[in-house]
């Protein structure tokens, strides 16, 4: 009796490990839902999206910007070199207006000697002679060494007049000829002086022959750079006084506000700003005469590319960004796809496996079942069966007499129904269980002393243990916590690895189980074999599902993944070290007070 | 003829020793492989009732040290959790017989009998 009582509470302790073990599947297998999935694939979505756009339009921008820029400055570059070629001709031809005077002059001085000079009647000839030629030439004079007009023609009377303090004599008597910058003088008139100076060898002086000269010709040869009417063009000479009308920057013969820069005979160009305006400084010294040619030019923002055809650009532009973007749209929808679709099939397979893999479970189960319910089964068979051969023999009366009536009684009898309904009572429990397995797969917690929970797994284990003469050793922590969690899954994960540490030694190994507390709020139990331990290539996959080293018939590759999603779930840690040869220790970090998922 | 049964389902072993009694067949009772040698050690039996699923030494191993120093020992395996490959193993370790539980006393009674006479 009491052994059939007590053989009944450890099939029942059997039979709660194998329903554990089921349960455990059914909590791993639940799905994440769907519209999580959705969200985290429009995300991906987005991403992949930005990734791809961001990636195709960087190298757009940076030819587009680099193109503009680099065509920006090949249409300044060939601006700034027709500017450069218009100063240059206005220069020469300002210098050539110039030199075909001197030279005219230097001719008179040569051809005539000094007694035609200084006749008048002579030099109204030569005059008009000259006025035929050269328009603008208002007077013409003859000044001998002192300075002093000796003969002159021209609408004013300047015959007699002292030159010699003029600013201008000096320098004709040391270089031989001299342009004058462009002044009012006595007449009022701005115009200016070209004078040349006819040296007399034989009598050891020299005279001057002395012009002046209107500056309309001037003007009208500056008028080409002048087209535009923001632009402006002007001479002024080294005091920087301004020679010729300007359009913005000042009358003729005021001060032009700007120094007059460092002496260059090529072109120089300059860029500058003003008041925010952008605008080239073009200016060139004139060769013989005290000139600066200056070009103010503002017309440029409109000659360049951003004004001219930045409508086209910006719809360039704008065209490969919207196709890039349908592109991108297209190319991150077909990415995500496939994931889908991949994702989906991955899935399947897995759904698959797991199915298989139940199926197996479902199959263990049953074998275990079978097992546990043929041994009351038999034991029903024999005790029935002692029964009828009370009877069969009674009723031959000759065979055995004396043995029948010692043992067929009443007590007997009793007995033996007693025995058989203890039987049916463990299968009944079977039953039950099996029932109670189908309506409880919640996570139910209450309170738990681990110390208690590890010594009743071991006893599950003792069989096997004992068999292979394992030795097991425990270092329990007395005043470890009691905590709040679930029995069925912590015995079920504390007997997968003891089960596990049982495999890895060898006969006569040793497995040590040690509980103990490091910080408040937790507890660890740490399982500890002095096995063949796990290699470094495999450490990272075994709470992996379906990876087992223990071949196809021991083991299913799941104990140790379920196990992981258990403790997970019960709001704890589950992690393993390992060195081979030398062993294996499991570690469980559990929170005292229950934090599960639900 | 003398009849050992070795099973650790203690009510199982000694019902079906009492109706192998009654059959008029000298039967002795042992509860674990360990208690099995050491029986064997004093007085051989002629057949051997064998459980495979024992707590300590199983069923198999009795088997094999058994056929080692008793060879003459007529074994029957008498289990609930017989597979294919259990019985292979069992006879190729010199098993006479292999018996799923529950059985019929006289089925087992036939096998001891046929056990006896292979002697």
């Amino acid at each position: 009796m009491n052994d059939d009582i007590k053989d009944t509470e450890t099939f029942r302790e059997k039979l709660k490990n194998i329903i554990v073990c089921i349960k455990s599947f059914c909590i791993f297998n639940s799905g994440e839902p769907t519209a999580f999935n959705k969200y985290r694939y429009r995300q991906l979505q987005v991403k992949l999206f930005l990734f791809i756009a961001v990636l195709s339009l960087i190298p757009l921008i940076l030819v587009s910007t680099s193109s503009y820029f680099w065509l920006q400055n090949t249409l300044s570059e060939d601006f700034n070199n027709q500017l450069r070629s218009q100063l240059e001709g206005v220069k020469n031809s300002l210098e050539f207006f110039l030199d075909v005077k001197l030279s005219a002059l230097r001719f008179i001085a040569s051809s005539y000697n000094q007694d035609e000079l200084l006749n008048h009647e002579k030099m109204k000839d030569i005059y008009t002679n000259l006025k035929k030629e050269f328009e603008d030439i208002i007077d013409f004079g003859v000044i001998n060494s002192n300075g002093i007009m000796e003969s002159y023609v021209g609408p004013y009377n300047l015959a007699g007049t002292d030159f010699s303090k003029q600013f201008w004599f000096n320098n004709v008597i040391v270089n031989g000829f001299y342009v004058s910058s462009i002044y009012s003088g006595y007449r009022n008139v701005p115009h200016f002086i070209i004078v040349v100076r006819k040296d007399l060898p034989e009598k050891g002086t020299f005279l001057i022959i002395r012009a002046a000269v209107n500056v309309k010709t001037l003007n009208s040869i500056l008028s080409p750079i002048t087209l535009k009417q923001e632009d402006d063009a002007f001479l002024i000479d080294y005091n920087g006084i301004i020679q010729t009308p300007s359009r913005f920057h000042g009358k003729l013969l005021d001060e032009y506000k700007m120094q007059p820069p460092p002496r260059q005979n090529l072109v120089t160009l300059e860029s500058r700003k003003e008041d925010g305006e952008r605008y080239i400084h073009g200016y060139v010294y004139i060769k013989n005469a005290p000139w600066i040619l200056n070009a103010i030019i503002k017309s440029l923002e409109k000659r360049s590319l951003a004004t001219i055809s930045s409508g086209e650009i910006l719809l360039i532009i704008f065209g490969s960004v919207f196709v890039v973007f349908i592109v991108s749209i297209r190319m991150s929808q077909i990415l995500i796809n496939r994931i889908k679709k991949s994702d989906r099939l991955r899935e399947e397979a897995l759904k698959e496996i797991e199915h298989t893999n139940k199926l197996a479970s479902i199959g263990r189960l049953a074998a275990g079942v079978a097992h546990e319910i043929n041994n009351p089964l038999s034991i029903i068979s024999q005790k029935a069966g002692l029964m009828k051969d009370f009877i069969d023999m009674s009723s031959d009366m000759e065979t055995n007499k004396e043995l029948i009536e010692n043992l067929f009684t009443k007590d007997k009898f009793i007995e033996l129904t007693n025995g058989i309904t203890s039987a049916v009572d463990r299968c009944r429990t079977i039953t039950h269980r099996l029932l109670g397995f189908a309506r409880r797969m919640s996570v139910s917690i209450e309170e738990l002393n681990i110390n208690e929970l590890v010594k009743e797994v071991l006893i599950f284990t003792e069989k096997e243990i004992s068999r292979r003469n394992v030795q097991i050793e425990l270092d329990f922590y007395e005043k470890l916590p009691k905590i709040k969690s679930d029995k069925g899954l912590l015995q079920q994960v504390i007997l997968n690895i003891i089960t596990n540490a049982a495999d890895a030694v060898d006969d006569n190994g040793l497995i040590m189980i040690k509980t103990y507390k490091e910080e408040a709020g937790s507890i660890w139990i740490a399982i500890k074999d002095d096995g063949h331990g796990i290699p470094k290539s495999q450490i990272k996959h075994i709470f992996e599902p379906f990876f087992t080293t223990k071949g196809k018939d021991k083991g299913t590759g799941l104990g140790l993944s379920i196990s992981y999603g258990i403790i997970k779930k019960l709001g704890g840690t589950l992690s393993v070290q390992s060195e081979v040869n030398k062993g294996t220790t499991f570690y469980i970090n559990l929170p005292v007070e229950a934090n599960i998922e639900i | 003829m003398k009849v050992l049964i070795v099973d650790d389902e203690k009510s199982l072993a000694e019902i079906l020793c009492q109706r192998l009694k009654l059959r008029s067949i000298d039967t002795d009772v042992v509860f674990d492989g360990e208690s099995a040698l050491q029986y064997v050690s004093n007085i051989e039996p002629d057949v051997m009732v064998l459980d495979l699923n024992m707590p300590g030494m199983n069923g198999m191993e009795v088997l094999r040290k058994i056929k080692v120093t008793n060879p003459r020992i007529q074994v029957i395996i008498f289990t609930g959790h017989g597979s294919e490959h259990d019985e292979h193993e069992a006879k190729g370790l010199g098993a006479h017989s292999f018996l799923m539980k529950p059985a019929n006393v006289n089925v087992l009674l036939s096998h001891i009998m046929a056990a006896y006479s292979n002697r």
